[in-house]
């Protein structure tokens, strides 16, 4: 005869862990790439993404140089994207284009994360025997990609704006646009200054 | 009652548990200031990364350093001439599913001498290692046949 008997922390122990990380990992709202970013399949929310003034943000990403020599800033642009440990994807000397990315760890899964074990946190790409990507994928949210454009001003000036994107967002924030210049401006041996 | 009724507590907890622990960190993180702000010990390993030989031709230097990246099984991503530019990937030994990149610049720095400036990042972390730097650079030499000495520049 089978006796019911009342709940024992024996059965808790024995049942709640194993629901836990179950749950855990069903639930887990950090593993799917789309859950930490947001849906901008809306147009409309595209548009309306940018959260600080414009002007502002340009004025931030932009700075006059006193020189004409095209050539020498963006010679100047490259060795500060190789100070800052990026790697250069566009160069385009005619149309005055830098674009490089970096990345930077600022994520880490706080938790037992089920999907981090087929990685070694520290690689970008993982193979199995049938599937093949790109991972872990919170590097690729660490993804920092950069544009630089040089164009002339007038006949003695440059312009030089640099635009950031960050966790897929554009930076807007002025402090990484002002430490960038600085680093340029020792690069090309100039100061620049805010467009008037 | 059955031991599912009875159980069904638990899984509530259980879930309940899961829900805290999975909602953690899930927040995209925070623009850091110094995201575009140089480290120092990039600044260290600039002078390792920098090396000069004595050279003339511009042309010469960068098919040099696209000859020895690809002695050491670079595959080059992008060549620039006007502004002397290369970078180049390949998978590193020992495991192959790593990835090293590497970024050459070539600068003319006085009318006989060409100034080379080599970053390496492996996955997504710098190198730093001096020697790695010391094996390009030898790779170098030896892609633009100098029996010079070369010496690094400041």
């Amino acid at each position: 005869m089978i006796v019911e008997q009342p709940l024992s922390s024996r059965t808790l122990s024995r049942w709640l862990m194993p629901t836990a990380l179950v749950g855990a990992a069903l639930l887990s709202a950090c593993t799917p790439y789309e859950m930490r970013h947001d849906n901008q399949s809306d147009a409309r929310a595209q548009i309306w993404l940018s959260e600080e003034s414009q002007v502002k943000v340009r004025a931030a990403q932009t700075r006059v140089f006193d020189t004409p020599d095209r050539h020498k800033m963006l010679q100047a642009i490259v060795t500060t994207l190789q100070d800052l440990n990026c790697k250069i994807d566009v160069l385009d000397e005619e149309l005055g284009i830098v674009s490089a990315k970096k990345y930077v760890d600022l994520e880490r899964p706080t938790f037992f994360d089920p999907s981090y074990i087929l990685y070694r946190p520290d690689t970008l790409l993982f193979l199995t025997r049938n599937f093949r990507a790109w991972g872990p994928f919170y590097h690729r949210s660490d993804l920092v990609r950069l544009t630089v454009t040089v164009r002339d001003r007038n006949e003695s000036q440059l312009i030089v704006r640099a635009s950031v994107q960050f966790y897929l967002r554009a930076v807007e924030d002025p402090v990484p646009y002002q430490q960038f210049f600085r680093t340029l401006e020792q690069a090309v041996f100039l100061e620049g200054h805010a467009v008037d | 009652m059955n031991t599912f009724t009875m159980h069904i507590p638990l899984f509530g907890a259980g879930l309940l548990l899961a829900g805290i622990l999975s909602l953690q960190g899930c927040a995209a993180p925070e623009v850091k200031p110094d995201l575009l702000a140089p480290t120092e010990a990039q600044m260290k390993i600039r002078s390792l990364q920098t090396r000069s030989f004595d050279l003339t031709d511009r042309n010469a230097a960068i098919r040099g350093v696209i000859a020895s990246l690809q002695d050491l099984g670079f595959i080059i991503e992008r060549a620039n001439e006007g502004l002397g530019l290369v970078t180049a990937a390949r998978f590193a030994e020992p495991n192959y599913y790593d990835v090293v990149t590497i970024t050459v610049t070539v600068r003319q720095e006085t009318a006989g001498k060409m100034s080379f400036r080599a970053n390496a990042i492996y996955n997504n972390k710098p190198i730093d290692d001096p020697k790695v730097y010391q094996n390009f650079f030898a790779a170098l030499q030896r892609a633009l046949f100098l029996s010079q000495e070369s010496t690094p520049s400041s």
